[in-house]
């Protein structure tokens, strides 16, 4: 009895001194000049888009030689919070935020704003109320993708048809900016209209009934395109619209390119899209969060580059791994 | 400390293991103090010591209500449902005044934890089956009422309540610790805490001495259902919003907590001290952790890991035998 419970203990401290090893490392004795980089994402495990973002950001930290402290909330909007009270607690020298809810994180926010701490946020944007208390925000420009997305629709149409807009999950931030900047631009032009806007949750499922209601809906002939706010939407919709033998008929366009979409586009089953790359992601959030850091002036969106992609330009472009 | 439950035989002579083995969570409270001080130099600071007390009130309120079930043999899985109900409830009737919003939330908590424990009883429904069944229909009625977006609060006001403090201590870590003083005075010296002991002890001779099992069993899920509706009142103050997400995992941690304070699944032993004792450890590895840089997924892995050591630990032991 007495052996086993000291075994016991032993094997806990084992467990400490092992998880301490293995995190010494990133440990080391913190120089005055050196910058620390604190981040708390959004969801790691749960996309690879999140997972190449989680590696670049700390391969691109190690290139500029700032330390980074790499949290991950897990999608609980409650452990986010704690963890930017950790973040504090450590004084790091910028927290970034990757918000798993844009709206409750800005009481912690504005907690690290008192303690005199900047933050950058990531990826998705903080609710409105937060605006004046972080330095900015680094990540992609839904708008503009939304908007490219309109382009490239109208390039497919010559100009003229009608639309079927499948839209991301509402509430997220994300799905209305992709959405307001496709039809903010489609209203430049005269000839393409859309016809029915519905939410596809992100999800490739709900993406299939939704597009097999608009089937329905409109017989042959009275759709000409379909705008997926990203790839996992469109391949439902390529499903319905194949299943029904009707994808000859109509263009689609997505808002953000994935591994599935890009075979999909080399078959000619996509138009156009969007490559938002988790790398130029994360190299961009990390250079904005060391500029910060170090006190250089940053402007408030810090946008990478998320180029156009039609079957003209896809082999410049490597096969997503997202 | 432990006679408290009347069912120990004094001894002769003081057996120096069997201390150790039944207060093993102040030891493991020890280790984890040495261990993170020693690892990382701002965990002993005054400032984090209240950022994991506070960080830890929210579990700690849940685990009083689950220390008095699990002690009278039952346990609750649905505390982060209620939670995430009540913080939305709370958010949703702002409207009608910071008041009433609390006073409605914090009834529909205690409501759902008197249907659960007039199912276990009445009806002989095993509490699993049940609170498994209330963890999904209640998750389930919080992506109904928020439409499966955060909701926000308007007023400012309603986040002064987590962040207000009294002297240095924050005001959720008050509301703990009175309620969690005030459980145990219960516990030691009310007919209620006596029956508990006595239901979880051995639930047929409770019976037959005539103890109103089912009235002490109902009484117990109600307070259930009520600390976990204070704990989402308290974490949509914290947060001034509420996500249809929140608290997905709480109920495992709470239970983790309360297992970890050497509290007995089939019940008759326990206290609130202990309770606190696995409350505090848990707060200190995901405090302590996210210091050492370390991914929260570990956390998850040490906390099982530790977990599973104390039961077994505690395994050999049983008063009942002694």
């Amino acid at each position: 009895m007495k052996k086993r419970f000291i075994t016991v203990i032993l094997c806990l401290t084992l467990v400490f001194v092992l998880v301490g090893c293995g995190s010494s490392g990133d440990e080391a004795a913190p120089d005055i000049d050196e910058v620390v980089i604190g981040i708390t994402n959004n969801n790691v495990g749960i996309d690879s888009y999140q997972t190449t973002h989680y590696e670049t950001f700390r391969e691109e930290a190690e290139e500029l030689g700032v330390e980074t402290v790499r949290l991950d909330a897990t999608g609980d909007p409650a452990l986010q919070v704690n963890q930017i009270e950790d973040l504090i607690q450590q004084q790091v020298d910028v927290i970034v935020v990757w918000p798993v809810s844009g709206d409750a994180i800005v009481p912690a926010v504005r907690n690290a704003n008192q303690q005199g701490i900047p933050v950058l946020i990531a990826n998705s944007p903080i609710d409105e109320s937060g605006f004046e208390l972080v330095e900015g925000f680094a990540g992609p420009d839904n708008l503009t993708q939304g908007k490219y997305a309109a382009q490239m629709m109208k390039e497919a149409l010559d100009g003229e048809g009608k639309v079927v807009e499948l839209m991301g999950l509402p509430g997220y931030v994300t799905a209305h900016q992709r959405s307001d900047g496709f039809n903010e631009e489609v209203e430049n032009y005269s000839g393409i209209e859309v016809i029915e806007t519905q939410p596809a949750d992100w999800d490739r499922s709900r993406a299939q009934e939704v597009m097999e209601d608009f089937l329905t809906k409109f017989p042959s002939g009275q759709i000409d395109g379909v705008y997926a706010a990203d790839d996992n939407i469109a391949m439902g919709a390529i499903n319905a619209l194949e299943e029904a033998g009707r994808l000859d008929e109509v263009k689609i366009t997505s808002a953000t390119m994935f591994g599935d979409g890009y075979d999909a586009m080399k078959e000619g089953k996509i138009y156009g899209t969007i490559y938002q790359s988790p790398v130029e992601d994360a190299r961009k959030t990390v250079q904005t969060a060391v500029r910060i850091a170090t006190g250089e002036e940053v402007e408030f969106f810090n946008y990478f580059d998320t180029p156009k992609v039609t079957l003209d330009n896809i082999d410049e472009y490597e096969r997503p791994i997202w | 400390m432990k006679s408290k439950t009347g069912i120990m035989k004094v001894k002769d002579n003081f057996d120096i293991w069997d201390f150790v083995q039944k207060n093993s969570i102040w030891l493991i409270f020890v280790i984890c103090i040495v261990f993170f001080s020693i690892m990382t130099p701002n965990f002993l600071r005054v400032r984090n010591i209240t950022n994991i007390f506070l960080q830890s009130s929210f579990i700690g309120i849940m685990s009083i209500g689950m220390t008095y079930l699990m002690i009278d043999g039952n346990f609750d899985l649905s505390m982060g449902s209620i939670m995430a109900l009540s913080a939305v409830l709370v958010i949703g009737f702002m409207d009608y005044g910071i008041p009433v919003a609390v006073l409605l939330s914090l009834l529909a908590g205690s409501a759902i934890g008197a249907l659960n424990g007039l199912f276990v009883t009445k009806a002989g429904i095993n509490a699993f089956i049940v609170t498994l069944g209330s963890m999904l229909g209640v998750r389930g009625l919080v992506y109904i009422y928020t439409g499966e977006r955060a909701l926000v609060s308007s007023e400012l006001a309603f986040s002064e309540i987590s962040a207000a403090s009294v002297g240095p201590i924050p005001l959720p870590v008050l509301i703990f610790l009175i309620m969690l003083i005030l459980g145990e005075l219960v516990l030691r010296y009310t007919s209620h805490g006596r029956g508990c002991y006595a239901i979880g002890g051995n639930y047929e001779a409770a019976v037959n001495a005539g103890i109103k099992v089912d009235k002490h069993i109902i009484i117990n899920f109600i307070l259930a259902g009520f600390t976990a509706a204070l704990a989402g009142i308290l974490m949509a103050s914290r947060m001034n919003a509420a996500t249809p997400t929140l608290g997905m995992e709480d109920h495992m941690i709470v239970i983790t907590a309360v297992v970890l304070g050497g509290t007995k699944l089939d019940g008759g032993f326990g206290n609130l001290i202990r309770t606190l004792g696995g409350v505090l450890v848990i707060g200190m590895i995901r405090n302590g952790m996210n210091l050492l840089n370390v991914h929260s997924y570990v956390n998850m892995l040490i906390m099982g890991l530790i977990l599973i050591s104390v039961v077994y630990m505690d395994q050999k032991f049983d008063p009942l035998e002694e």
